[in-house]
């Protein structure tokens, strides 16, 4: 748990005894037995009660509310205590937001008993919240106010709802300026995920006001056009569903309403005596952009269309309440994947007890309790969560290698729970891979076989032995093969080849499980064969660039007289494959070879195009069994700059395109993202030193010219993939159509036009996300031309700074 | 994004106890000897850290393995196997090396305590590589918890070096009519 750092200074500076008052009163102690014999400071009793609130099944969640209320108020003096309270409280709030009804009703329980810290709270909260505001931070904002939102008893008059409006002003000016613009979405999601909780609370006669700003938001939340609303709109007709039924929200907590008196006194409902206003928020008009981008959230989940539902179907507000909380625990706390994985399987603590069945309920089991089956499976709705991120597209907010490492963490503390679960999920995604987008197919891939890595490497590899029967190209056999070659990767050959059943074997060939493969000139049936295997001798005894000329120009020779186009080509085949050889022994031994010929590398690059392409054939060939070590030195070959990215893209979508079914093969999609990731993150840097503040000319325009350069590069490239591509997906490949009688109708043809679909829509995608960052970013850049102004600004007393600044010069 | 001091459960991205510990030892130590030499808080050599060892990885593990694993946190910069200092094998650790210190941390919370070739491995923040820490400093060449270990692990030769040779001369000395 949280270290215990957090005390006030000074406040125990009296030498310690400073503890006025324990919590119990002494005959409490009959009551209980002692456990502790040390005196606990009574704020770290109340720091370990709040932090774990509703975690434990075993106690009353309604005591502890009532309990921590009444410690804190009775020893109002504490300041450590208080602080602990509203500290504590509002970092729940931002980091652990399942908890945020139950520290709520704390919060309520200690306003009924002393004001002044009730008040005090409130007021911190609001500060908080005006900050998040004012920076855009509008997660923290959507927590915030959904903890006001809980408080809402509190409050005179409309309370919350004056914010809300405010918002909702906000979102419409946002909306009439662009009906695309994703703030005002954002503004109108907090809106929507605050409504529920208001009408949870136990303040009551709001339906007016919460119907009225439905309606509203309905205006923008049903807008039919862009696909990717239908979060919000999905959202939107729940609560309208909800409101229907009397704001019955079945699944949110109530602590606050079964609250017993410690001494045994009837539960009794919840009033406030003296309410205050809502706190004072002001909200900028416009209101800013934080720093997160924001993209369209769409719901996915991974337990659709069983044949009984596991998880609230999508017309159930408790589907979103659930996931909005449950995957704002998984992004908040991406710094202890152990706890965030607790949380998860926690997740039936945080809502109403008849949300979920018990825990590792098996699927059969719900299969028998169907019909009149309203419970869902807690393990389903956390796993799916991981998965909704895992999946986000174009990229979630933690890097993807998070996400694994939760469902790890998740399977390592409740397997017989957590395990079932994600075969489930497999096996959906599974079944739909040959519609899935590309990008996420290529995560399953990678998930699944990091996932396997921390578990002995076992799964159920039988119930896919039908698929064998399919074609290579097919995405279920582009899966198998992707998986098991990631397997490898992590592991060696032979000991995945132990976990598989029988009708896998052959898929791993006996040249995977050499360590070093073949040299192919020690085969005198080779061409070139003396001199390639001299030059590779010459590069093992580290000889020097000149050493090893006459054996090029030899090959270069002979090529010609045999009527090689290029005699380039051989010799560069030549002194790569061996440079692979002699390093085969590990990544570092092949990158000190290339360091020796760097600079001939580098030439030949320059010098022939055809040459060039030919380094990554020779690398791609010798290492064809290991693909993960090839495109491992490729990817240090673009560092070295002896590749160019277009050269990768070129090797792969034009000279080896093969009809289209190179792009089924898993790890050259890996290859070209790479290679374009490349390409984008060293954009995104440019702009990032373009639109940092202060700058002005002449770096200006030095960098306006680099940015201006390296975009139309970019560009290019992404235009290279889609016209390479969108042969392929339309069938006028060439070599597509010179296949069997060129009618196009080959069975496998429509599958090689799927793969050309699958990998347009990834590589559009990404070329339109780096446009619009690119476009985004620039809006607020300094204008080229902004020259840094004058030392006599009047706003400062410049005249005194001009004379230090000379001074310092001329020393 | 969240502005909070202090969180409200452990961060895993911290250098570990014995990196603190360790470094707490040595700056004692150095007060004693030259109260005047400029105190240097160990933490701040890792603020900017790109570094990491990783420790209790098996004899076996190559750096493919390790590059596979680890470039999932971001592009690896360097990888340095730890080494036996005699033989030059590898003896069970290794630094990485990021571009960035955004990596590095991310990779100890997210890579620091998973399994790599089966073995659950650990990660430490490190202030940075230098020539002559990639040789194991145990007695025998390895690393020192490989010198006097009890139990049997495959991965790592077997049982403890020091227990070895005992063994290996006691078995040597079976029969020699003492």
């Amino acid at each position: 748990m949280a270290d215990y750092e957090r005390r006030n200074n000074g406040h125990r500076g009296g030498g310690g005894g400073g503890r006025k008052r324990r919590y119990r009163d002494d005959e409490d102690y009959d009551r209980r037995p002692q456990r502790r014999r040390y005196e606990e400071p009574l704020f770290v009793q109340v720091r370990r009660q709040l932090l774990t609130i509703a975690e434990s099944a075993a106690r009353r969640v309604e005591d502890d509310v009532v309990g921590i209320a009444k410690t804190v108020a009775e020893n109002y003096e504490d300041e450590e205590l208080r602080d602990t309270l509203i500290n504590i409280s509002l970092d729940l709030v931002l980091e652990q937001p399942m908890k945020i009804p139950f520290v709520a009703a704390t919060a309520l329980f200690t306003y009924n008993s002393k004001p002044e810290l009730g008040t005090e709270l409130l007021n911190k909260a609001a500060g908080a919240l005006q900050k998040y505001i004012d920076s855009g931070s509008w997660r923290e904002v959507k927590l915030l106010v959904r903890f006001l939102g809980c408080l809402q008893p509190l409050f005179e008059g409309e309370g919350i709802f004056t914010l809300l409006e405010e918002l909702f002003a906000r979102a419409v000016d946002l909306q009439t300026a662009s009906s695309e613009d994703l703030l005002g979405l954002e503004l109108v999601k907090i809106i929507l995920f605050t409504i529920p909780y208001v009408m949870a609370s136990p303040a009551t006669g709001f339906e007016s006001q919460a119907s009225a700003l439905l309606e509203k938001t309905d205006i923008i939340a049903s807008t039919p056009t862009p696909w990717w609303t239908c979060l919000i709109s999905v959202l939107q007709s729940q609560l309208q569903g909800e409101s229907s039924k009397g704001w019955e929200l079945k699944c949110l907590p109530r602590p606050w309403k079964d609250a017993r008196e410690p001494e045994g006194d009837e539960p009794k409902p919840f009033e406030v005596v003296a309410k205050v206003a809502f706190p004072q928020i002001t909200v900028p008009n416009p209101v800013p952009y934080g720093s997160r981008a924001l993209f369209p959230e769409v719901y996915l989940s991974v337990y659709a269309g069983q044949e009984v539902d596991t998880v609230p179907p999508v017309s159930d507000i408790a589907t979103s309440l659930m996931r909005d909380a449950l995957v704002d625990t998984l992004n908040l706390l991406d710094f202890n994947r152990v706890a965030t994985a607790k949380y998860l399987i926690d997740v039936d603590c945080y809502y109403t007890r008849n949300t979920f069945v018990k825990r590792a309920t098996p699927f059969d089991r719900m299969r028998e309790m169907a019909g009149d089956n309203t419970s869902w499976k807690p393990e389903d709705v956390a796993v799916d969560a991981v998965f909704s991120q895992l999946f986000q597209l174009p990229t979630p907010e933690h890097k993807l290698v998070y996400y694994h490492s939760v469902l790890t963490e998740c399977c390592k503390i409740a397997p017989a729970a957590i395990a079932p679960s994600l075969g489930r999920a497999i096996r959906f995604l599974y079944n739909n891979l040959e519609t899935m987008d590309l990008e996420l197919s290529n995560r399953f891939l990678d998930w699944f076989a990091h996932h396997l890595s921390n578990f002995g490497f076992t799964w159920k590899w039988s119930e896919w032995v039908d698929n064998l029967e399919l074609p290579p190209i097919h995405p279920r056999m582009a899966f198998i093969n992707g998986a098991l070659d990631k397997e490898i990767r992590l592991s060696f050959a032979q000991r995945i080849k132990g976990t598989l059943p029988e009708p896998y074997l052959p898929l791993i060939t006996e040249s995977k499980e050499k360590d070093t493969p073949e040299f192919k000139y020690s085969s005198e049936a080779t061409p070139y064969s003396k001199e390639g295997q001299e030059l590779m001798q010459l590069i093992r005894k580290k000889a020097n660039d000149d050493e090893l000329q006459p054996n090029i120009a030899a090959i270069e020779e002979q090529a010609q007289g045999l009527g090689v186009e290029d005699p380039k080509v051989p010799s560069t085949d030549a002194l790569v494959t061996s440079i692979c050889f002699v390093g085969s022994k590990s990544l570092s031994h092949v990158l000190s070879c290339i360091e020796r010929n760097k600079d001939r590398l580098l030439a030949i690059g320059a010098a022939s195009e055809k040459a060039r392409l030919q380094i990554i054939t020779s690398v791609m060939e010798y290492w064809a069994d290991q693909p993960g070590i090839a495109i491992n030195i490729v990817d240090k070959l673009l560092n070295y700059t002896i590749i160019s990215p277009l050269s990768v893209l070129e090797w792969a979508l034009t000279e080896h395109i093969a009809a289209g079914a190179i792009l089924s093969k898993s790890h050259i999609y890996e290859m070209i993202s790479a290679t374009v990731g490349k390409v984008t993150t060293r954009m995104r840097q440019i702009v990032a030193a373009r639109v940092q503040k202060g700058l002005y000319e002449p770096q200006l325009s030095v960098l306006e010219e680099t940015l201006s350069r390296e975009r139309v590069e970019m560009k290019n490239l992404f235009k290279f993939i889609e016209d390479s591509v969108v042969s392929v997906a339309s069938g006028s490949n060439d070599e597509l159509m010179e296949r069997g009688d060129g009618s196009g109708d080959m069975p496998e043809d429509a599958i090689l036009r799927q793969w050309g679909r699958r990998w347009l829509r990834v590589f559009r995608r990404k070329a339109a996300v780096e446009d619009a960052f690119i476009s985004d970013a620039l809006i607020n850049a300094t204008p080229v031309g902004t020259h840094a102004p004058t030392r006599e600004d009047p706003a400062d007393t410049a005249a005194d700074g001009d004379i230090h600044i000379a001074d310092a010069d001329e020393q | 994004m969240s502005l909070l001091s202090v969180n409200t459960v452990d961060r895993l991205d911290r250098p570990s106890a014995y990196y603190v510990g360790k470094n707490k030892r040595r700056s004692r130590y150095n007060d004693r000897d030259e109260e005047e030499h400029e105190r240097e808080d160990p933490m701040s050599k890792l603020h900017d850290a790109t570094t990491l060892y990783v420790g209790n990885l098996s004899f076996y593990t190559t750096e493919e393995q390790i590059h596979e694993l680890f470039s999932k946190c971001g592009e690896i910069k360097r990888l340095v196997m730890g080494l036996d200092r005699f033989n030059k094998t590898p003896c069970g650790f290794c630094f990485v090396e990021y571009y960035t210190h955004q990596d590095a941390l991310d990779c100890l919370k997210y890579v620091g305590g998973t399994k790599l070739d089966e073995r659950i491995i650990r990660t430490d923040l490190d202030p940075g590589f230098e020539e002559g820490r990639q040789y194991g400093r145990g007695k025998s060449g390895g690393q020192v918890r490989d010198e006097y270990r009890e139990e049997y692990d495959p991965g790592r030769g077997g049982y403890g070096r020091a227990y070895d040779d005992q063994r290996q001369r006691e078995e040597e000395q079976y029969g020699e009519g003492r």
